[in-house]
């Protein structure tokens, strides 16, 4: 990554007044609200976590508002904090065990619907059901930084150089993981073909 | 960066040049769809990009190979647009509140 010296961020620092951070915020930040809820829900495959880690970036964007440079590219300066607090909050996150309602779970288990095919995961299942067609379930299927890469570039535009800032990865890995990306695509949506009846 | 955009350009080259045999015959796909893929990605440099572009022309092979990826690159990013999760009607309004706007 580039090696800005403490020096040379504390001069790049803004110094921005109340009535210009509301303009940086609104006119800068607010336009790619969208995007980062999409970008948010594709990582999380959870509306209240895409939302809560959404307001997150924001409220980070906001109390560093002073080291963004007003017309520099703010989409992937809120890219690389939502993703940072996605790896530092809700992966960790992620990781705990569920908090259970145990009455629901033997409620349901008492009752005749009980599926063995429960035990897949449901999280994906839901996702595809809300935003879903085969691409998406594919999509979906991959590895958390795989699906990154395809999200950043397919979906979002940005360039190499730019999501090896927002992933802290240097360019040549961003172009191989997207390269093993598309290929893990390829192969889910070969396997689905088939699965339709569709053959080679 | 580990890898300037230059040795970027350089690793383009040096690649597309193993993907195919003294003949020029493209002997190996599965390195020539990373070639493509930094092409569709509009990654490539104005030479390199022109290379690809005269090999192309007269390789069917190589033809064939650009358009499958082309393909599958365009119905993806075509599929992920029109799938997009719908954003919370009042998100907006939650995130200017949080930082009293």
């Amino acid at each position: 990554m580039s090696e800005e010296t403490a020096q040379e961020q504390q001069a790049r620092r803004q110094d921005y007044s109340e009535k210009e951070k509301a303009e940086v915020f609104d006119g800068e930040f607010m336009p790619h609200v969208d995007s980062m809820y999409n970008f948010a829900f594709r990582l999380t495959f959870d509306e209240d976590d895409a939302k809560d880690l959404v307001q997150d970036t924001y409220l980070k964007a906001f109390r560093f508002i002073n080291s963004f440079e007003r017309g520099t590219n703010a989409k992937a300066w809120l890219f690389r904090i939502l993703k940072n607090s996605f790896i530092n909050e809700y992966r960790k996150k992620s990781k705990q065990p569920n908090k259970v309602d145990y009455n629901e779970v033997e409620q349901y288990y008492n009752s005749d619907d009980v599926d063995e095919s429960i035990t897949t995961d449901l999280r994906v299942e839901t996702v595809q059901h809300m935003i879903g067609d085969e691409i998406s379930g594919a999509l979906n299927g991959i590895p958390v930084d795989f699906r990154t890469v395809i999200i950043l570039s397919d979906l979002e535009g940005f360039t190499y150089e730019e999501m090896s800032k927002i992933l802290d990865i240097p360019i040549g890995t961003v172009r191989s993981r997207l390269h093993r990306a598309r290929n893990m695509m390829k192969e889910k949506l070969a396997s689905y073909a088939k699965e339709m009846g569709y053959n080679k | 960066m580990s890898e300037t955009m230059s040795e970027f350009s350089d690793w383009f080259k040096d690649t597309f040049k193993q993907c195919y045999c003294k003949k020029g015959n493209l002997v190996d796909e599965e390195r020539f769809a990373e070639i493509v893929q930094l092409v569709l990605d509009n990654e490539a440099d104005a030479e390199s990009r022109s290379i690809f572009e005269e090999k192309i022309k007269t390789c069917v092979k190589s033809s064939m190979s650009y358009e499958k990826e082309k393909c599958i690159k365009d119905e993806i990013k075509k599929k992920l647009c029109e799938h997009k999760a719908a954003m919370p009607a009042n998100l907006v309004t939650t995130i200017r509140k949080s930082v009293d706007l």
